[in-house]
């Protein structure tokens, strides 16, 4: 008859008894938790430590799967949601067109936006065919609870949230309410689709081949 | 690089203590010579006391945090820096933290509660640290040589009633703990202080119990001393000379009372508080009988805690592990040329093995404390005195039966062999798979229907 046989009998008999007759004799479980124990600080003592901040990659010995933050910081994963941007065209101002699709989208309502129009007697040319844009664009991030849904409403690639940077800590509430300028930042983005661009044999914009983009009040 | 640096650090460990134990004896040796015959043992109360024990106790604070960062995996405390060129960048091991922690301890508001009583209160933590810190005066360090054409013993004092000294004061220490945990005047400290009493007293008697087989193996309760019980542990029960090396089998005493030191081993743990007897403490529930303490009023609990640590395994070494001396070679150790002629060498290198052993113990006590989880209340009083009072007496019991038979204690010897070569099978023998399964596996599942 194996040992294990008759622990499981006894088991049937008396559920009461979860342990063993080894584990009841108490001591050598003792002398076995401390040889656990010793195992682990003489493998951390004495092997060095791989700081790679991807743990599971670690190749040494040492069991330590600490990553010390504020001087190694894990890579974010590709997608991650970090602090807002609103993207510049090539000329510095936003792509942003005012339109409050992200604002409607937002389930916290963080996004503050009001439109300014153009004048008709801008000479920027790029300005000259959008007819709004934000003079005041506001995230509130301290509202936001970074869903993304903004950037997935935005029609015009305008607002993005792949800067990988996290909120930042301020000292006052105020300052958590990023403005326009302090949102404007990152690569300059265009598109071949973008109103503002030019046929290379054309002096006129790209809509301007397209009825439905003239401007209002602009002759034709 | 790391273990490099690890064996540099283990080498300064041997270097400081084998330093220190040769700073004692020429000292010891140069008060003997310039003012009167025993001044040394106010060198050793400066030396052994106030320096070995106290900056190890210092050093026990950030070893403990660190041994146990190491024993869970964890890289354990290294922000403290200091802001100098070529250091800030280095933790250093965590000994700025040290530094941090004696500032912090000492500017910090020390704090009186209003109702507390404001003298027992101030009491508390002398009482607790004084008696515990007293006891090491009895414990030798290193062997009695001549330096500078004086003897020089490596001992604070040498009372005949030494192990008696030892309960003595060991006793004393309850008094600072429950004054502390019913002086603050609060509910959860004085939980903390009734526990500290239920617990130390009836493990005090275990204490006792379990050195007198000891006692009655070495007609003595003096410590140091020719006489002594570290002296007559030098000697072998069964040895032979190799070509002047000699080797055998020492009585030492965890060979001939493995019980005792057991049973004085848990009682001892019992009595400094730490986990798995840590019921006064519980910092998860009551925080214990100091909570109301701050500042350096707290600190003197928490480094009262590690002197005792340090002592009781300057105890443990003094009276099971044979002190400073070898397990074998002693006497080709002793009687070396070198040693002839430099007489401190020979007291330092010895006075070295000694505080090694210590370490080891302090070693075994954090890793106890690192392993196991709490006892219960009903379970440290089942084992207190249903487990070990009664193996105490027994041992008793064993013991003067055997020496009655045999007074050069090689029955003893042999009983205690057998003891430990019994742990050791069962330790081997018990099935690994038993120890890894899950609670409650086997268990059937209840049925609904």
């Amino acid at each position: 008859m194996s040992h294990s046989e008759s622990h499981s009998e006894s088991h049937s008999e008396n559920p009461k008894s979860a342990y063993d007759f080894w584990e009841r004799l108490y001591v050598p479980a003792l002398i076995k938790g401390m040889a656990i124990t010793t195992r682990h600080f003489l493998r951390n003592l004495w092997s060095e430590r791989d700081d790679n901040t991807e743990v599971l990659e670690r190749k040494t010995q040492s069991l330590m799967a600490t990553v010390e933050y504020p001087e190694q910081r894990v890579p974010y994963p590709t997608g991650y949601r970090g602090k807002h941007r609103l993207v510049p065209r090539e000329d510095g101002k936003p792509r942003c067109v005012a339109c409050y699709m992200c604002a409607t989208a937002c389930p916290s309502q963080c996004i503050y936006i009001e439109a300014g129009e153009y004048a008709p007697s801008d000479t920027n040319t790029a300005s000259r065919v959008i007819e709004k844009y934000p003079t005041v664009f506001m995230v509130d991030v301290l509202r936001c609870i970074v869903c993304g849904l903004c950037v997935e409403a935005c029609p015009k690639d305008a607002l993005r949230m792949d800067t990988s940077v996290h909120t930042s800590p301020e000292l006052e509430r105020k300052a958590f309410l990023y403005a326009k300028e302090r949102l404007l930042a990152g690569e300059p983005t265009q598109h071949p689709n973008d109103p503002w661009r030019h046929r290379k044999s054309s002096d006129e914009p790209l809509h301007a081949h397209k009825e439905a983009h003239t401007r209002i009040g602009e002759d034709p | 690089m790391r273990r490099l640096t690890i064996t540099v650090a283990f080498l300064t460990i041997f270097a400081s203590l084998f330093g220190g134990m040769a700073a004692a004896y020429a000292l010891g040796g140069y008060l003997e010579s310039v003012w009167y015959t025993g001044a040394s043992a106010l060198s050793n109360l400066v030396i052994l006391m106030l320096v070995f024990v106290m900056v190890i106790a210092t050093l026990l604070t950030l070893a403990e945090r660190k041994w146990s960062a190491l024993m869970q995996n964890r890289v354990g405390p290294n922000r403290a820096r200091i802001h100098l060129p070529g250091l800030s960048s280095r933790s250093l091991a965590g000994i700025p933290h040290i530094i941090a922690d004696v500032v912090k301890m000492l500017t910090k508001e020390s704090f009186t509660p209003k109702a507390a009583n404001r003298f027992f209160y101030a009491l508390a933590p002398i009482l607790s640290f004084a008696p515990i810190f007293a006891l090491f005066a009895i414990v030798p360090a290193g062997p009695t040589l001549p330096v500078f054409g004086h003897e020089v013993a490596m001992v604070v004092a040498n009372p005949s009633f030494g192990l008696l000294y030892l309960f003595a004061l060991a006793s004393l220490a309850v008094f600072g703990t429950v004054l502390a945990g019913w002086a603050s005047n609060n509910k959860f400290s004085l939980l903390g202080g009734i526990r500290a009493c239920a617990q130390m007293i009836s493990y005090e008697i275990a204490l006792g119990l379990s050195l007198v087989g000891l006692m009655m193996a070495f007609a003595s309760i003096q410590l140091a001393g020719d006489s002594g019980m570290m002296e007559q542990q030098a000697q072998y029960l069964w040895g032979i000379q190799l070509d002047g090396f000699d080797v055998g089998i020492p009585a030492w005493g965890i060979l001939i009372q493995p019980v005792g030191f057991l049973l004085f081993f848990a009682a001892a743990f019992a009595e400094t508080r730490r986990t798995p007897f840590d019921m006064t403490e519980c910092e998860s529930e009551i925080i214990g009988y100091f909570v109301e303490y701050s500042g350096m009023r707290f600190g003197m609990f928490m480094v009262a805690e590690f002197v005792e640590m340090i002592v009781f395994s300057a105890i443990l070494t003094t009276l099971f592990l044979g002190g400073y001396h070898l397990p074998f070679g002693g006497q080709w150790f002793a009687n070396l040329a070198f040693f002839k002629d430099y007489p401190w060498v020979y007291g330092a290198t010895m006075g070295m093995v000694f505080w090694l052993k210590v370490l080891v113990l302090i070693y075994i006590q954090m890793n106890i404390r690192w392993t196991y989880v709490r006892f219960r209340y009903d379970q440290i009083q089942k084992l207190g005195w249903k487990i070990l009072i009664p193996l105490g007496i027994l041992n008793i019991f064993v013991t003067g039966a055997l020496l009655l038979m045999d007074t050069s204690m090689r029955s003893l010897g042999l009983l205690g062999i057998l003891e430990i070569l019994l742990i050791l099978i069962l330790i081997s023998s018990s099935p690994k798979s038993s120890l890894h399964k899950p609670i409650g596996q086997n268990e059937a599942l209840p049925s609904h229907h």
